[in-house]
């Protein structure tokens, strides 16, 4: 089975310092790391190449620092990994991502089997996985907690309502999976050294992909950012801890949030 | 001159950080109370390449260098000093031991089990009445055929009692003294004749063992001779020159994960209606810490890409150990002024902190043996010998 797995470089959100009072975000430390959507997705696909073996290679697109991104991927077990940098895609919105990643996937080969992450950390959409398998008119299943590989096929179990269903994709599929159902291995040291040392990865610009300008246009326009509202206080429970605890299981429970 | 950390080393950094608080950390606690070894987590570090960070991988090494070794050990000393204990005696000493000085032959045999983690090494130089005068041991090998045959006993050994494999200072000629009469020896320890005697109840590194190792007629392949013969001293004192910028790298660690309680406490913490952090008194303390910690670090990297590009690196290394315990007793020590009656509380991080801090000054050589070292590299340039 051949897998791609789409992963994402993002900002690492612990060195963001949130100031609501002040309306700002503040970059105390500004360095990047592989988004944890992305891990679960290499966690999910390194598990089937683990089960029944698989080439699995990570695909990014990104500016030319997300190849630190891949070269993780291939520490944490990847095959190979493929970067698609150009500055004509610095401006790209997710349909145009999705094309430009369409294109990426055919150059490939095609894939058995694509894995992404349910959203990426950053600007959080959740909508590549779905828009590529449009795209490539692959079968797609969101949101998936339990993934296995048989002939032809993945089984997979996502959320369904309050509960989950277990569906069969045939091949060629499109798969997100749930960050909190793959938590991610930790890569080998050797792995790590040999990313970096020994290791390639393969880089594409927008004219190896054979993208013209009507595909390099985003469709949205950034107007700029702003701070959701705050959220209205909701109903406070007060009073001995086992007591109040007991109150608030109540009114969850009135309110259908627990069961 | 380039200060940053090269890429392979960032993320490393960053798997062994989320490898130490997530496997790490939740057991420091408990293997201090215990009393026991986490070999657990001895296990989960070897299938990550932890047991071996500093050789090459044709020797089931990780390929990391002393920079990765140090990496390392600075991460696991901020969560447990135990932990950091046990891995770096086995690698920063016993396998480094075979590493600098074993022939191709007892590399594949022993540190490649060594490197990859599916034995544990010791180091067995120190003696009831051979401590920091290393020369003075008593225990024997006697030549018999193709054999040695080695009596005596060594004490304060750490992971003697769950070692595969100890590397054995022994007098092979007692009239040659130190340089010539001492032999390196790598034993097997289900050799007929090894045992363990009592293992000592520490103050701190709980989660660490320290055995007396006995030997009673254990006959050791004379293929297992460690270096040259009669160069045993010389074997010992160049693993443990290499692994003092190690252990002054466990103590950055502990250093750090004082000054960073520190000020999670100080700025939590409320007197006199503000939180403690904005008192003078206070952040002097920690404004302290931090300089001397940067200072270490500097010092400890330094130190590791000395080794890692084959200069001259002992009088450095003999710093990193000196300088990095007495900076992580000092942090303690301040840590524990910081919090109060709640840091001397059996309760909180910082009573074990306090207490694992204070071996870094006693144990590979008690500081006042790295004065010496110190001091005679310093004066030898000028003919002037420093006696020990």
């Amino acid at each position: 089975m051949k897998i791609i797995v789409l992963i994402k470089q993002v900002l690492d959100p612990t060195g963001i310092l949130v100031r609501r009072d002040k309306e700002k975000m503040f970059i105390n430390r500004e360095e990047y790391i592989l988004g944890p959507d992305s891990k679960a997705a290499l966690e999910a696909a390194l598990r089937l190449k683990d089960a029944g073996g698989a080439e699995v290679v990570a695909l990014s697109m990104g500016k030319p620092r997300a190849e630190d991104a891949l070269r993780e991927a291939l520490a944490m077990g990847c095959d190979a990994a493929c970067l698609v940098s150009d500055e004509a895609l610095n401006q790209a919105d997710i349909p145009m991502a999705a094309s430009v990643l369409a294109a990426a996937v055919q150059k490939l080969g095609g894939a058995d089997l694509i894995v992404a992450g349910r959203e990426s950390g950053d600007t959080g959409a959740g909508q590549i996985g779905s828009r590529l398998a449009e795209a490539l008119n692959y079968a797609q299943v969101t949101d998936v907690h339990v993934l296995t590989g048989e002939p032809g096929a993945v089984q997979a179990t996502r959320r369904w309502g309050s509960g989950y269903a277990t569906v069969q994709a045939m091949l060629p599929a499109v798969v997100t999976v749930a960050p909190e159902a793959f938590p991610a291995r930790y890569a080998h040291g050797a792995r790590i050294m040999n990313a970096y040392r020994e290791w390639q990865v393969t880089t594409w610009n927008a004219a190896d992909l054979g993208l013209d300008e009507a595909a390099l246009k985003p469709l949205l326009a950034f107007r700029g950012e702003s701070f959701p509202l705050p959220l209205p206080v909701g109903e406070q429970v007060k009073g001995a801890p086992a007591s109040a605890a007991h109150e608030m299981i109540t009114a969850l429970k009135l309110q259908k949030v627990i069961g | 001159m380039d200060f940053s950390f090269p890429k392979e080393y960032q993320l490393f950094r960053r798997m062994v950080s989320d490898f130490a608080e997530n496997e790490v950390r939740p057991l420091a606690k408990a293997v201090d109370r215990e009393h026991r070894v986490p070999l657990e987590t001895v296990k989960k570090a070897a299938a990550l390449g932890l047991m071996g960070v500093p050789f090459p991988q044709k020797y089931g090494g990780m390929g990391g260098g002393e920079m990765g070794y140090c990496i390392m050990m600075e991460e696991l000393g901020r969560v447990c000093t135990s932990t950091a204990t046990v891995i770096g005696a086995h690698t920063g000493i016993a396998a480094m031991s075979i590493y600098l000085d074993g022939t191709e032959e007892q590399k594949q045999k022993f540190l490649v089990p060594l490197a990859s983690g599916r034995l544990i090494g010791a180091f067995g130089l120190t003696e009831a009445q051979a401590g920091s005068d290393a020369a003075a041991i008593k225990t024997t090998a006697v030549r018999d055929g193709n054999h040695f045959v080695i009596n005596g006993a060594k004490v304060f050994i750490t992971n003697g009692d769950i070692a595969g494999i100890m590397t054995v200072m022994a007098v092979t000629d007692p009239s040659l003294g130190a340089y010539g009469g001492i032999t390196a020896f790598i034993v097997e320890t289900d050799t007929p004749g090894f045992s363990i005697g009592s293992l000592e109840n520490k103050m701190g590194i709980r989660g660490s063992s320290t055995a007396e190792c006995v030997f009673q007629d254990v006959r050791v392949p004379k293929e297992n001779v460690l270096g040259q013969f009669g160069a045993g001293f010389l074997t010992f004192m160049k693993s443990l020159d290499i692994g003092r910028a190690s252990l002054g790298a466990a103590c950055l660690g502990g250093a750090q994960a004082a000054l960073e309680g520190c000020m999670e406490w100080t700025m939590a913490r409320e007197q006199f209606g503000v939180p403690v952090a904005t008192k003078q008194s206070v952040y002097f303390m920690i404004a302290d810490m931090a300089a001397e910690i940067e200072a270490l670090r500097s010092m400890i990297y330094r130190t590791a890409w000395l080794i890692d590009t084959h200069q001259p690196h002992i009088k450095e290394a003999a710093i990193c150990k000196l300088y990095g315990s007495e900076v992580a007793s000092r942090c303690v020590h301040k840590a524990m002024q910081i919090h109060g009656a709640l840091g001397y509380s059996r309760d909180y991080w910082v009573e074990r902190a306090y207490r694992d801090a204070r071996i870094a000054e006693i144990f590979e050589g008690t500081n006042e043996i790295q004065r010496v070292v110190l001091a005679s590299n310093l004066f030898r340039p000028y003919g002037m010998r420093i006696p020990s």
